[in-house]
């Protein structure tokens, strides 16, 4: 397990990935900066305006459409001349492939968040923000928002490995992600569609009383539940994908 | 020669989707309005007295998103048949001109887009009617808000087209098209030179056939630069 992981880790390191990255804490700086007048309108909640600015595009539409790119990254050796083969004529068994990309994506995805948060610190200190950072909040919605690319993920990777070109999972993410821009602002169907989510658990305005920013219920049944829907379906097709 | 090229670019974008996404597309913008005024048509129809031309302002929020995503799409597939099969060598084999082969691959997604905005001109035009948004049909509105945007985003066009086809991994101009379109989502806030405000329609001097020139010319401009690039690099 550890050498797979390894193995895909080296393939990484080739994959150019850091660009790809690096655009997340670049949106961050775009939003917030573009946004830095309107910020400072309100004496108090300097921090709490900006973040929830900068969360508005970075999480209803970066984050959803990035995961895809990540995921299409981690399978493009395999797609390139014969290397689903290759791997899987070694001593590996196709569920521990598949897992192990899985988390690895996930762990990209969690690194951007990481660099996300870091892009939030240098607005604020660039804009000069005096108050004291919401450090809680914060932490809330990076995890947060990671959490709820857990099953966009696994339905990235399924479309990934399902097709050889790199557009194709692509188009999927993109017809799924762009009706977040309605469904959001409907509060009857916003809380039951997953791409919607990520925004979701990383609105900081939204409950302050749970774990995260939304409830219990719709964490277990709308993200946990789209998970296991399309973790299974991604993993039982790769169990029969003809190599 | 260039017909030739056509023909074959045609022949290979067959059974590969490009249509099936040419016509997603405007399928997609408008079938979000049919969503859209399905769940609250009587509150969307409060909003304005000037109905169709409300419509079409809520069709046009997601033109330019769907357009600049699309064009994303469309040209990372078209580098990657190539791609896929190490097939630029055997292509630039052949008795064509680098020239010809980028030209011709910028002319067939030029068509692909041009047919997805008379796509999204009958579809805008078909739901309006069926929306009985009253006897006064703007048609030049509709041809205006279907046309310009693609015309103003030319220029993204040929910057997409360039990347793919010179990057060997094709998740750099994916990359490069979302990065594109978090700034076409912002276009509010951007200044007027940015060309991924252009699709939008929106300047300062409120005359949408500005940006329309702008992304002409500059399309030119940039399908040329990217041509030249294109032709002094070695195929792998």
């Amino acid at each position: 397990m550890l050498g797979l992981f390894q193995s895909e880790w080296f393939k990484l390191r080739k994959s150019k990935v850091l660009p790809i990255l690096l655009s997340g804490p670049l949106v961050g700086f775009f939003v917030g900066f573009a946004l830095r007048y309107e910020a400072n309108e309100l004496q108090g909640q300097e921090w709490y305006l900006t973040i929830l600015y900068m969360n508005l595009t970075y999480a209803l539409l970066f984050l959803p459409l990035i995961t895809g790119v990540l995921a299409g990254v981690i399978c493009r050796y395999e797609h390139q001349s014969g290397g689903w083969k290759q791997l899987l004529a070694l001593p590996v068994s196709r569920g521990k492939v598949f897992v192990i990309k899985y988390m690895l994506v996930l762990l990209l995805v969690l690194l951007i968040q990481l660099l996300y948060l870091g892009s939030i610190l240098a607005v604020g200190a660039i804009n000069g923000i005096s108050e004291p950072f919401p450090t809680e909040v914060v932490w809330k919605s990076i995890l947060g928002g990671w959490v709820a690319t857990f099953p966009l993920v696994a339905l990235q990777l399924w479309m990934s490995i399902l097709f050889k070109s790199f557009a194709a999972p692509f188009a999927v993410n993109v017809i799924l992600t762009l009706p977040s821009i309605l469904v959001i602002n409907s509060e009857r169907f916003g809380p039951y569609y997953p791409w919607a989510q990520p925004f979701s658990m990383m609105y900081i305005g939204g409950n302050e009383g749970d774990v995260f920013f939304i409830p219990w219920e719709q964490l277990l049944t709308v993200v946990g539940g789209s998970f296991v829907l399309f973790f299974l379906g991604g993993f039982l097709y790769f169990q029969r994908k003809a190599v | 020669m260039i017909a030739n090229l056509l023909t074959s670019e045609f022949l290979k974008i067959r059974r590969k989707g490009f249509w099936l996404l040419t016509f997603l597309g405007p399928f997609g913008v408008v079938a979000l309005q049919m969503v859209n005024y399905g769940v609250r048509k009587d509150y969307l129809l409060q909003q304005s007295n000037d109905d169709w031309g409300y419509y079409l302002g809520n069709v046009h929020s997601f033109t330019p998103l769907a357009l600049v995503l699309g064009i994303a799409i469309l040209t990372s597939f078209m580098a990657s048949i190539e791609n896929e099969t190490n097939a630029w060598k055997q292509l630039i084999a052949l008795p064509v001109s680098k020239m010809n082969v980028y030209l011709s691959k910028f002319t067939v997604l030029a068509c692909l887009m041009l047919f997805s905005s008379v796509l999204l001109m009958v579809f805008t035009f078909a739901f309006g009617l069926v929306l009985d948004l009253g006897s006064a049909v703007p048609y030049m509105d509709i041809v205006q808000y279907s046309f310009f945007p693609f015309l103003a985003s030319l220029p993204i066009l040929a910057l997409q087209l360039w990347v793919s086809t010179v990057s060997q991994n094709q998740g750099i101009p994916i990359t490069v098209g979302i990065l594109g379109f978090i700034l076409t989502y912002s276009a509010f806030f951007l200044p007027d030179w940015v060309i991924w405000k252009w699709p939008s329609l929106m300047n300062d001097a409120n005359e949408p056939v500005q940006n329309v020139l702008l992304g002409v010319g500059v399309g030119c401009l940039l399908y040329v630069v990217g041509m030249i690039d294109f032709t002094r690099r070695d195929v792998k």
